[in-house]
């Protein structure tokens, strides 16, 4: 497996995670009682700090997850060849983790799934409100169409870089 | 009726009329990632202009000794 499909299984199970710990964290208080539909105070600052948790959790993953991975070749190299230097080491770190024009292909297509899952999620954010839902309603639809088009984005990547574009 | 193209290459075969070059040394070359040269190789990716010309002139031939296409009917 590649440092890229690496990556992205890394990235879609930190966007899965967050997910499920805003769905415990917010439906979990919303079910006991702390918070009320009507409270978009509750909801907006909740989501608004998910999103925060969201993006710091990913790029602390991907810091960790990288030096992970440069540990993994230096390890790899050593045990291949002991005489080997750092040079060495560095270089093949760098031939692992080299984007191209098939990366951001790649990103591009999936970056459009992601987009999709997320719009048809604003549509049906809009369609919940005519259906007299509660704003509630509409803004966990809005929110969680973000996440899952993200998570969808990460699967349609690694399926991209498996099966070819 | 609608036409079809398929992009065939033959890398592989350039590669071992090149002293057996391996897929790393073609990527370097080449400026890509040798996971790309897999993907090419094996049809699951067409290059761009620019990578098609850099990869024949890896190999000192012309774009078309590297890449061809067949018209497929439907």
């Amino acid at each position: 497996m590649s440092y890229q499909e690496k990556r992205t299984i890394t990235s879609v199970f930190v966007g899965a995670v967050v997910l499920a710990a805003y769905c415990i964290y917010a439906f979990g208080r919303f079910n006991s009682g702390m918070a009320a539909a009507d409270d978009l105070r509750f909801w907006a600052s909740t989501m608004l700090i998910f999103i925060g948790i969201g993006i710091g959790a990913e790029i602390i993953v991907q810091i960790i997850f990288h030096i992970i991975f440069s540990i993994a070749i230096a390890i790899k190299e050593n045990i291949r060849d002991e005489q080997c230097d750092e040079k060495e080491i560095e270089k093949k770190i760098e031939r692992e983790t080299v984007e191209d024009e098939r990366d951001k292909l790649v990103e591009l297509k999936s970056l459009r799934v992601g987009f999709t899952i997320a719009g048809i999620g604003f549509v049906g954010a809009l369609v919940s409100l005519v259906l007299n839902n509660s704003a509630m309603v509409m803004l966990n639809i809005l929110y969680l169409s973000f996440c899952v088009g993200s998570i969808c984005e990460g699967i349609a990547q690694f399926y991209y870089y498996r099966m070819g574009l | 009726m609608t036409k079809k193209f398929e992009i065939t290459n033959n890398i592989r075969k350039l590669r071992f009329f090149a002293d057996e070059m391996t897929q790393q040394e073609l990527a370097e070359k080449a400026g890509v990632s040798r996971q790309t040269i897999i993907a090419i190789e094996a049809g699951k990716y067409s290059p761009s202009l620019e990578l098609a010309f850099r990869i024949s002139d890896v190999f000192g031939v012309k774009i078309g000794e590297v890449f061809s296409y067949k018209v497929q009917d439907d």
